[in-house]
């Protein structure tokens, strides 16, 4: 049936809790020059100063404002979290869709080499691949896509496929509709719910990928990282200063992840109905 | 009874020969202007009556008064009667061959008697006309066996015309053409204002009288012409058009035109409705006279003339052949993994033609139907489309070719609403401008009996009911205006009114516009009422395929009985109240 996903989305409780905590995080990071008058590479003032009217969350070792750096880590996380999510739900999309679509050797071929990519240790290979890349941002966010869309991948095939023998497609096939008429007027609509699903979990998983990277020093060193200020944070766990370093920083990570995972587990529910409670079915 | 089987002995031996007894050729008749006849030739043997049929005014008395030299117009060509040419012959010659010879019954038979003459003395009359055919001592006992023989009460043959019934002044003329025992009997309209029991007399009457002669049935009661003849002419604007052994000429037609002519006789056994013949006749000059009535003319047919050609046992002039066959199906297999759905399944479908496939849940209706629409794949067999073989379904295909399907709900796209889901073929076919499609889109909505205005464009699937899903899916399928219409269960989910008016409007499409319909149900009582043919569908093979009224009242494979039976349980008229 034609449902509307939005009201659907709206009186889903984890959905508006996860749409909540994102905004959280999201609002800060795009306002952060008004919100701070630093820059994250500025060193503003004293190593290690506490948190004081100046310095909200007072300073690190070497003197830069730790509000401000948390403020523009949010954007880093958020830019790779949806970058990552964009490019790995579009290869995704493009694999599993044509692989439904067409059928057949192309079908056996793809999804054996999708399945080749999904027995590989992700992380592992994140691990390796950026102690010798020394990713930037955009660099990172390939080698993080072209790691976590195999999955998804599948997802939509099977999708697709299940969409592909709908009525209302033989009936359009019966108008002379082509392959891509089908895929862009028929299919994709109908995909956006698990589609959205899809990407919100790209999300989440990059995010996370990416400090974790970032906390084990393998990634670019000049990149504003909440991974790479948790690391840092870790060294000097014999100060005080880990309070307002370590807790605020991993605290914001948790709430985007968090975040992510709510809003994800919520559009899977409304894309699969089956998932909903009775009474709102 | 013995002077009348005298009468007919003496009848029968005199003429049977096998030589053509007439033969015209090239006969054209105009009257100023118009020219009524252009360019008729046949052929009749004796013992083979020739019936004429054809529309009011397609020339057919014009035709019947040629043969006798009585017609009014500029006459050319030729009419050999015993291998002398009426058209060359001398007045008095002329004469001495009308009524002696050749004999008609005419047409209106209150002005053919005279008022004022017994019935007795008219018969007599026409005997005496011609006075060395018999000598003058028996004439009144030949006069009498005539009247016997044309079972006019006795107590009848002193009355004038006026104290006759139509049935009696019917015989009266036959017997007046009878009596000098004509070669050849020209006989227009003879049951015409008759009722149908006299109609039944006359006809065995007549049946007897040209036993052994040449005769010419001139009719438009294709009954009468059933019975009547062994060859019939079809006759358009002046032109046969087909020409065959009457008996395969009206059960099998081939020309559009005696289609229709037999699609709008009423046939006491068909239980499809009746069906005209598009516009009317315009007497054009250029290319095929039944062209603009035609609803398969291609650009050939406006240009030239076709010739009567064929077999010499079935002559028809047409540029395509006749009723062309839009779809063929050839050998059929379609299996599902090891399950074999279809099994050598053959069916030919004629232009403007409706052929139901009938059979039980699970027979293979929705497969073969899926399978000609190229949503499933044949393992073997081929599918030709107007004579052309189908490979890959294009857009050109289905341009022509549309299916109603058998769930409408599943078949629109629960995200678009009515204007876009009826409009899509449209779009897809990239045929028109945007405003052009939605004003199909209003068209076929209303012919499918659904509201066309704003609020009804605008909602989705989930705020119909099945019914008007069901009729959304079938404007859908008429918004392309397809030449072939495969119909799965299209109405199953209607209510009779509906029901009805759909298939009228599917119908009327069939008429004017030469719809083919592969109409696919269960219900025989429903298939009944729309189609021209059936084919019985079970377990993957067609067991029983026919003319519908010939399945319906001489079943011949036993499922197909029980079918028919099951059928008639559920009618109403079958129904008795309990006391």
């Amino acid at each position: 049936m034609h449902d509307n996903y939005k009201t659907l989305l709206k009186n889903n409780g984890m959905g508006r809790a996860g749409i909540g905590l994102i905004l959280l995080v999201l609002l800060p990071a795009l306002a952060a020059p008004l919100l701070s008058p630093y820059l994250p590479g500025e060193y503003s003032g004293s190593i290690f100063a506490p948190p004081s009217g100046s310095y909200w969350l007072g300073t690190n070792d070497v003197g830069q404002d730790i509000w401000t750096r948390l403020l523009y880590g949010a954007r880093t996380s958020l830019l790779i979290g949806g970058g990552v999510a964009l490019l790995a739900t579009l290869t995704a999309l493009v694999v599993g869709g044509s692989a439904a679509l067409c059928g057949g050797l192309y079908d056996q071929v793809v999804m054996r080499f999708v399945d080749a990519l999904l027995v590989l240790p992700a992380v592992l290979i994140a691990i390796l691949a950026s102690a010798y890349l020394v990713p930037g941002i955009s660099l990172l966010i390939i080698l993080l896509a072209s790691l976590i869309w195999p999955q998804a991948a599948r997802i939509f095939r099977a999708r697709i496929l299940s969409l592909k023998e709908e009525g209302y497609i033989s009936a359009a096939r019966t108008f002379g509709a082509s392959e891509t008429y089908l895929m862009v007027r028929h299919i994709l609509p109908l995909l956006g719910p698990i589609l959205s699903a899809v990407i919100v979990q790209h999300g989440r998983r990059a995010i996370f990928m990416e400090a974790g990277l970032s906390f084990l020093g393998v990634s670019d060193p000049t990149l504003i990282s909440w991974g790479s200020m948790l690391q840092h944070a870790l060294r000097y766990t014999y100060l005080d200063v880990w309070k307002w370093w370590m807790l605020p920083t991993g605290l914001l990570l948790s709430m985007t992840i968090t975040g992510l995972a709510l809003l994800g587990f919520a559009l899977e529910t409304i894309s699969d109905p089956r998932l909903l409670p009775a009474g709102n079915r | 009874m013995n002077a009348k089987v005298n009468f007919n002995q003496n009848m029968v031996a005199e003429h049977v020969t096998d030589q053509p007894v007439l033969q015209i050729r090239g006969l054209k008749v105009n009257y100023g202007e118009k020219s009524i006849l252009q360019g008729i030739d046949l052929e009749l043997t004796p013992d083979q009556p020739l019936a004429v049929i054809g529309e009011s005014g397609a020339g057919k008395t014009t035709l019947g008064l040629s043969i006798l030299g009585l017609s009014r117009g500029q006459v050319s060509g030729e009419i050999a009667f015993k291998n002398r040419d009426i058209l060359a012959l001398p007045l008095n010659e002329l004469q001495k061959l009308r009524g002696r010879e050749i004999a008609m019954v005419f047409q209106s038979m209150a002005n053919a008697l005279n008022p004022v003459l017994k019935v007795k003395d008219q018969v007599a009359e026409a005997a005496q006309v011609h006075k060395s055919f018999l000598p003058k001592k028996n004439m009144a006992q030949w006069v009498e066996d005539v009247l016997v023989s044309v079972e006019l009460d006795r107590d009848k043959w002193s009355a004038f015309p006026h104290q006759l019934s139509g049935g009696a002044k019917q015989r009266a003329l036959i017997a007046i053409a009878m009596v000098n025992s004509p070669d050849l009997l020209i006989l227009d309209e003879p049951t015409a204002l008759q009722d149908p029991l006299t109609t039944a007399t006359i006809i065995r009457l007549l049946k007897k009288s040209i036993q052994g002669r040449s005769a010419i049935i001139i009719t438009h009661d294709l009954s009468v012409a059933a019975q009547l003849s062994h060859w019939t002419a079809v006759l358009y604007e002046g032109r046969v058009i087909e020409y065959g052994r009457s008996r395969e000429l009206l059960q099998k037609p081939r020309h559009p035109y005696t289609r229709g002519l037999i699609r709008s006789f009423p046939d006491m056994m068909r239980g499809k409705d009746l069906q005209g013949i598009p516009g009317r006749s315009e007497w054009l000059q250029d290319g095929c006279s039944f062209q603009p009535r035609c609803t398969q003319s291609i650009s050939i047919c406006k240009d030239r003339q076709p010739i009567l050609q064929g077999d010499k046992r079935h002559l028809i002039a047409c540029h395509r052949g006749g009723v062309i066959p839009l779809l063929e199906c050839r050998n059929i297999s379609t299996s599902f993994g090891s399950t074999k759905v279809l099994q050598d399944v053959s069916c030919i479908l004629a232009e403007g033609e409706t052929l139901a496939l009938i059979g039980e849940s699970g027979s293979g209706k929705t497969t073969l139907a899926r399978t000609i629409m190229g949503l499933v794949h044949e393992d073997g067999g081929e599918i030709l489309l107007e004579g052309k073989t189908v490979g890959k379904r294009d857009k050109n295909f289905y341009n022509r070719v549309q299916m109603i399907c058998q769930n409408p709900m599943e078949s629109i796209n629960p995200g678009m609403n009515v204007l876009q889901a009826v409009g899509e073929p449209l779009a897809i076919q990239k045929i028109g401008r945007s405003a052009d499609r939605d004003d199909q889109v209003r068209k076929v909505l209303n012919a499918a009996e659904l509201p066309n205005n704003k609020i009804f464009l605008q909602s989705y699937p989930h705020h119909m009911s099945g019914g008007e899903a069901q009729r959304v899916a079938i404007a859908r399928a008429l918004a392309l205006e397809p030449r072939l219409l495969i119909a799965d269960e299209p109405t199953s989910a209607l209510d009779p009114s509906v029901q009805e008016k759909i298939i009228r409007y599917l119908l009327n499409l069939q008429e004017k516009k030469g719809l083919a319909l592969l109409f696919i149900s269960h219900d025989i009582a429903l298939a009944r009422k729309v189609s021209d043919r059936m084919a019985v569908i079970r377990n993957g093979r067609i067991v029983e395929t026919g003319q519908t009224s010939k399945i319906i009242t001489h079943p011949r494979h036993p499922y197909t009985r029980a079918l028919l039976e099951i059928a008639a349980a559920g009618s109403m008229c079958s129904m008795r109240l309990k006391s």
